[in-house]
């Protein structure tokens, strides 16, 4: 497995968000956690990252083998782990190819200009990073962003909200890539408009109240979920 | 201009209004000479003296001076075919009637015991330079002026007139050699613009922890001229303090640029005003500072306006990266006409957190995700500057980025 979640439970601020969550996905496979807003699947990724404002109550997190639970971020990232950010804050005077130079140099990506082309973010290059980006903008520069890691695990926060259905299209095109590049993913979303557009999806995971509370393939999962909804949804996947 | 000595005499004694007060008579007082440039007689340390301003090349320069002694060299003979002059300024007045008109005409004598100082015992040693109308100089013009000696008082008198329609790119470094620890720099500048004329102007200062520096600038803007000054401090410096002043005439542009990267326990007192006296004229000031050690800064901006149908806005941008070290922004506008638009921003801060974390999560050390921050917030798209002057600074702003990291 490349990366195991055992009982983990985070915290934020004191607060335990996440509880006893159990995950594990192998290299190459896509999973998607859904759930509503505020069920804690971005804290639950935050945490895989290691992003210093959560922090891991009980659990461990293995990846790769290697007990990551208490590395910092810049590790876990130079180990293979990206996160695409919900939110990546703007950086004023920041130029978006200079990061981006910086992570091909330290990654040896050599296939960027396909990922540019994909994710349709060559006109953003010159830009400050995120400064007065669109939805859809920011959505696609972050994922070109956690691409240019080559990561072996990349956590996507989101990637398909807010966003226009011409940007959902080019993001699950770039999420194919990955995949076609052996990559493994976690996908977060909670509208789950992504879902349909992806070639491949391995498991589907239910997270409510911080809680992952029911896991499933993407054919038994995805219809009832995006017909009845979150509530009256798990009532029929329990009841088949 | 003809001022009575005594005048000038009693100024010795007149203190700046801002900044440390310098006790002129700790300082030795050199020969001012002037000379042709010899390879063989360039001190070693001034290699890396250039290389602190970012000038890798001591045969691009136009102008050296070092201390007390101006030199002048080849790169003025191929500037010559432009009918650009560029000669030390004592020359220039024995031999230019133009030039002693513009010769403490923009700024007095008595201003400051400073401005007395270099009056009376400078031996106007500095640069004139001077641009034909309407011919645009192709290349960078890059001076020098470096102090290689302790415990002395360098002057330097230094007069650039552009004429109508010409365009000059100044680029100047002033910087003592790693070692030189005691000293004091007094640079006196007069800039005319002439109508639609254009002086971009890039200085780069980097000085040592006991040296002061008071330079003292004025710029004059005739109709449809532009003034683009660009202004970087990175060093460790005892003090200093300048107020650049500029006027600027009908539909005339200024726009002053400051990063000052402030450590140690130096104090740092930079401003900029611009006066707007012509209809359609404009000014922007942006400054940049980014404070660690103990050092003090005091980044003062002012703008005002005499005619209605100006504009000017103030951007001052601190960054305080040590608990210790303290950033005062000053700006300050005045309209004295109707109709005349005036703005300003001031906000100090720290490094945002999330930011940082942002790019640690992207696999940057705290140490590299910092550099990147800072380096972006003195990242200032100063309009008008030639890409090869913008490629120098870009690679000062990196050593100033290292700098600021510490």
């Amino acid at each position: 497995m490349l990366l195991i979640t055992r009982n983990l439970s985070v915290c934020v601020e004191d607060k335990e968000i996440v509880h006893d969550t159990n995950i594990s996905i192998d290299k190459g496979e896509l999973h998607i956690i859904m759930g509503p807003n505020g069920s804690g699947k971005s804290t639950l990724l935050a945490a895989i990252m290691g992003l210093p404002y959560t922090r891991v109550c009980s659990g461990t997190i293995l990846f790769d083998g290697i007990d990551i639970t208490s590395m910092p971020s810049y590790e876990r990232a130079k180990l293979g782990i990206g996160l695409a950010h919900q939110n990546p804050p703007e950086i004023k005077g920041v130029k978006f190819n200079e990061i981006a130079k910086a992570i091909i140099k330290r990654c040896s990506c050599s296939d960027y200009s396909m990922m540019a082309r994909i994710l349709k973010v060559d006109n953003l290059l010159h830009r400050d990073l995120f400064v007065g980006f669109s939805g859809g903008e920011k959505k696609r520069a972050e994922l070109f962003l956690v691409m240019l890691q080559s990561p072996k695990l990349a956590l996507l926060d989101e990637p398909d909200s807010g966003v226009d259905i011409e940007s959902v299209e080019n993001i699950a095109n770039a999420i194919d890539y990955l995949i076609s590049r052996n990559s493994s993913i976690i996908l977060v979303t909670h509208t789950g408009l992504i879902t349909n557009k992806l070639s491949r999806i391995d498991r589907v995971h239910i997270m409510i109240h911080g809680k992952i509370v029911y896991s499933g393939y993407p054919d038994e999962v995805l219809p009832i979920i995006m017909k009845f909804g979150y509530s009256k949804g798990l009532e029929v996947l329990r009841r088949r | 201009m003809n001022m009575d000595r005594q005048v000038i005499e009693k100024a010795l004694s007149k203190p700046s209004p801002y900044g440390p007060d310098i006790d002129l008579s700790r300082y030795r007082l050199g020969k001012p000479e002037i000379g042709e440039v010899n390879e063989l007689d360039i001190d070693p340390r001034l290699n890396e003296t250039l290389n602190r301003v970012g000038f890798r090349n001591v045969n691009r320069l136009s102008y050296i001076q070092v201390n007390e002694s101006a030199k002048y060299r080849i790169m003025e003979e191929y500037l010559r075919k432009y009918g650009v002059r560029i000669i030390p300024l004592r020359k220039a007045l024995d031999e230019i009637d133009f030039a002693r008109k513009l010769s403490w005409n923009l700024i007095r004598p008595d201003l400051d015991k400073y401005t007395a100082a270099t009056y009376l015992y400078g031996g106007e040693i500095g640069y004139f330079i001077y641009v034909p109308p309407n011919v645009k100089v192709p290349i960078p013009i890059y001076t020098c002026l470096a102090i290689t000696s302790d415990e002395k008082i360098q002057f330097a008198h230094n007069i650039v007139y552009v004429d109508e329609g010409a365009e000059a790119h100044l680029v100047t470094g002033c910087a003592v050699p790693h070692g030189i620890r005691d000293g004091l720099h007094i640079g006196i500048s007069e800039f005319y613009v002439g109508r639609n004329a254009r002086l971009t102007f890039s200085m780069i200062h980097a000085w040592s922890e006991k040296l002061h520096v008071r330079p003292r600038t004025s710029v004059n803007v005739e109709e449809g001229g532009e003034y683009v000054s660009y202004y970087i401090i990175y060093s460790p410096v005892a003090s200093i303090q300048t107020y650049p002043m500029v006027r600027v005439s009908r539909d005339g542009k200024a726009y002053l640029a400051n990063i000052v990267a402030a450590s140690g326990n130096g104090i740092y007192d930079i401003g900029s005003k611009v006066q707007l006296f012509g209809n359609n004229s404009s000014a922007e000031i942006v400054s940049r500072v980014v404070a660690r050690g103990k050092s003090k800064t005091y980044a003062r901006s002012a703008i005002e306006a005499y005619t209605s149908n100006t504009k000017g806005h103030i951007e001052c941008l601190g960054l305080l990266l040590s608990e210790n070290a303290q950033i005062s922004s000053i700006p300050v506008i005045t309209s004295k006409k109707p109709g005349a638009l005036l703005s300003h921003e001031a906000a100090i801060g720290v490094i945002a957190e999330k930011e940082l974390e942002y790019l640690m999560s992207r696999g940057f050390t705290e140490e590299e995700a910092r550099a990147i921050l800072i380096r972006g917030f003195m990242s200032i798209d100063v309009p008008g500057i030639p890409r090869s002057i913008k490629i120098e600074v870009n690679r000062i702003l990196d050593l100033v980025t290292k700098f600021a990291v510490g």
